[in-house]
């Protein structure tokens, strides 16, 4: 009984143990569930997410350049930051003192920097580190790296690391640097084609959310990279362009020039040489070389009085209005009265009896101002207007100046301007609108727009670029009888101009620079507009060359320039003498 | 019958048998836990895996985009217009001149128009998810037993 009694006992002490302990199990899953489900726990979860996830800026590779025929104007390359991620820092004296010696950097400043992070977890050293330039500390690493690992000990330079991220490089340094432009350290294009389309180089940046727990690893979206470009430009032609303008300006002694060739048939811009030009991959330069903005590319920023080339617009004008014809007679007595002014020719004397071609010939100011006095007022500016004068032309460049051209009815124009601009006086433009107006001249009429974007390349497809025509200011067979008045005038001086074994035609423009309101004759502005083959114009060139001092006139300096500068393209364009193409056309 | 059913009852009630079953059970639904908490933690720990080498590899994608960057930067420094020119003229080279020019006809010869950058394929943003994350069980089977296709190995050589 007793026994029983015992046992019974122990019965209840078991069954009291044994509900004791599931309770108390269920009051710890009570208690796991509470703090689960309360305010709190919400709270640090909330705070975990935050950094669960990390918000990153996915940047794509910046688009390339290449020019027509495929060589790379501007590409990338990697360059590094240097720095110490202070959690795994372990000798902050060896890392300044590697540091320092390596990259030329003060060691005391470096080594404060790592001592005192204000509570960065990591400390820049130094940016734009170039790959050869960080080689030498980058061997210094790995080798310390190896020996303390072979040494079971942690290396003094732990913590260093390098970031690497991509900038820009151009690889021809400062060919064509008037036309590319540069991508600063501020992610913006400046000038140029890096300018004009940054936002097709630069890409879409994509921005995601990106999980810090490899558990919830996902997929990074992919960032298209930049839109590659291809220009028109002729990377050889280009540098053919700029070595012949380098050595002209010494020879002549002049400040400045420009150089534009374009193929007249469809406004694409094979060269555009100016001066001075700036190495691309030293672009802080910039101030060293430049002290306006307009002068990193005269060719399509600055805008000048054109003079005597002006006069191909005057003698389209007049030929395609009918106010003259080819065979007309003037009788040149070396000045003409407009507007109440006297106007004289560049040599104050005068002609006598001349023909159209003898006007240009002998670029007869007094024959051209009665051109266009012979037209009025309403057709001569309504020709200049069509010949694109005083606005821009749409060239696909940064910084494009629009020129000036006073008409009747505006606050500066006086009837004199009549005149005077027949020859390209008061009147203002840039080389590219000069060309631009010239060659529908060269195109049977039709002008073309100016343009340097061959086509385009993005996700592997490539489109090329078609520029219709920008309009017809003349009729086809003005633009033939002008073009062989021009080479017929070229032929009978012997200009310095022409190019052996090609028929060329063009006009020079010796233009006089308004110094406090007047003319000063002993500072000119020179330049040559000329195309050919003649009869099928594959190239138009113009040559503007500032103040040249061993002859101010252009027959001496820019004529000789432009034949060069077209002997050099008829090779490099594979362009063969007009005999040779005469023969294969008649095969 | 009477004996048998009082074998029966007596060997269904033996309270050694129950508690044998009991504890068979429970030690089943441990070897169960123990199972789906060990497969959970395989899991667990192969996408851990996955998912670092997953960053890995985009760090190597980044790494190798910046190689060829790199390189074809540095190709076209030493392709450069004033390189080129100047290995021309240490190999002897000059321009030439108009009148040393020869021009040929090649009959059916067309010049080449501009550059032409495009790639043959053009790149798609997606990749094409591999079948084995597609196909059943009987469809890999199949495969797998599907004699493999008579290509150069099978066929007469030339």
């Amino acid at each position: 009984m007793k026994e029983f009694s015992m046992r019974q006992e122990y019965a209840w002490r078991s069954m009291f143990v044994a509900a004791l302990l599931p309770l108390f199990a269920l009051t710890i899953l009570g208690q796991i569930v509470r703090i689960q489900t309360s305010d709190e726990a919400q709270l640090f979860r909330d705070q975990a997410n935050e950094f669960a996830m990390v918000k990153r800026t996915f940047y794509p590779e910046r688009g390339e350049i290449y020019d027509r025929n495929g060589h790379l104007l501007a590409g990338n390359e990697t360059i590094y930051t240097v720095g110490v991620n202070i959690p795994d820092m372990i000798d902050a004296s060896a890392l300044a003192r590697e540091v320092s010696a390596q990259l030329g950097l003060d060691y005391e400043e470096t080594y404060q920097k790592l001592l005192n992070p204000y509570g960065l977890i990591f400390v820049p050293l130094k940016n734009f580190v170039r790959a050869d330039e960080l080689a030498p500390l980058k061997e210094t690493f790995e080798q310390m790296k190896k020996d303390a690992a072979a040494a079971y000990r942690p290396s003094a330079l732990s913590g260093l690391e390098f970031q690497p991220t991509l900038q820009r490089s151009y690889p021809e340094n400062e060919l064509a640097s008037n036309i590319i432009g540069f991508f600063n350290r501020d992610s913006r294009g400046n000038f140029g084609v890096e300018e004009k389309y940054n936002d097709l180089l630069a890409g879409t940046p994509v921005e995601a959310w990106v999980p810090q727990d490899p558990n919830r690893a996902a997929e990074i979206p992919k960032a298209p990279d930049g839109t590659t470009l291809i220009l028109t430009i002729d990377r050889d032609l280009q540098a053919a362009a700029e070595q012949s303008l380098d050595q002209a300006l010494f020879e002549y002694g002049a400040h400045n020039g420009s150089i534009v060739i374009m193929d007249p048939r469809n406004g694409e811009i094979l060269a555009m040489a100016t001066t001075p030009r700036l190495n691309l991959n030293e672009f802080w330069r910039y101030g060293e070389y430049y002290s306006q903005s307009y002068e990193y590319n005269p060719a399509i920023s600055m805008q000048y009085e054109p003079g005597s080339v002006f006069k191909i617009l005057t003698m389209a004008a007049g030929l395609d209005s009918g106010a003259v014809t080819r065979d007309t007679l003037y009788n040149d007595l070396g000045s003409i009265v407009v507007g109440e002014v006297l106007i004289q020719n560049w040599d104050r004397r005068p002609w006598g009896v001349q023909d159209m071609t003898g006007c240009l010939q002998h670029s007869l100011n007094v024959c051209h101002a009665w051109i266009s006095t012979s037209m009025g007022q309403d057709i001569f500016y309504g020709y200049m207007q069509r010949f694109g004068v005083g606005r821009p032309t749409g060239v696909d460049l940064a910084g494009e100046t629009a020129g000036r051209l006073k008409v009747p009815g505006d606050a500066d124009w006086y009837p004199v301007d009549l005149g005077t601009n027949a020859f390209g006086q008061g009147v203002a433009v840039s080389p590219i609108q000069m060309l631009m107006a010239a060659s529908a001249i060269a195109n049977d009429g039709y002008m073309v727009t100016p343009h340097v974007l061959y086509g385009m390349v993005s996700e592997g497809r490539q489109v090329n670029i078609h520029m219709e025509p920008a309009g017809m200011p003349i009729r086809t067979e003005t633009a033939h009888i002008l073009s062989d008045m021009l080479a017929t005038s070229l032929e009978s001086e012997a200009s310095l101009a022409l190019v052996p074994g090609y028929r060329v035609a063009g006009k020079t423009g010796t233009a006089e620079i308004p110094v406090n309101g007047y003319y000063d004759s002993s500072l000119t502005n020179v330049s040559f507009i000329g195309w050919g083959p003649v009869d099928d114009p594959q190239f138009i060139i113009y040559v503007w060359i500032e103040r040249p001092s061993t002859s101010i006139w252009a027959n001496d300096t820019a004529a000789p320039l432009f034949s060069e500068i077209a002997q050099k393209t008829v090779i490099l364009l594979n362009i063969p003498p007009d005999i040779i193409r005469h023969q294969i056309a008649g095969q | 019958m009477i004996n048998v059913t009082h074998l029966t009852h007596a060997y269904r009630q033996a309270p050694w048998r129950v508690q044998r079953q009991w504890a068979g059970a429970f030690l089943l639904g441990v070897l169960a836990l123990a199972m789906i908490s060990a497969l959970y933690l395989d899991v667990t720990a192969q996408t851990a895996i996955v998912g670092r080498e997953i960053q890995t590899l985009q760090f190597e994608t980044i790494k190798v985009q910046h190689e060829n960057a790199d390189l074809q930067t540095r190709l076209a420094t030493l392709l450069s217009n004033a390189n080129m020119e100047a290995r021309a003229q240490m190999l002897g080279f000059r321009p030439a001149e108009a009148g040393e020019i020869h021009y040929l006809v090649v009959p059916g010869y067309v010049r080449p128009k501009g550059v032409n950058l495009a790639v043959t394929e053009p790149a798609t943003s997606t990749l094409a998810t591999p079948p084995e994350y597609t196909q059943s069980l009987l469809e890999w089977f199949s495969t797998y037993l599907q004699p493999p296709a008579s290509g150069i190995a099978g066929g007469v050589l030339p």
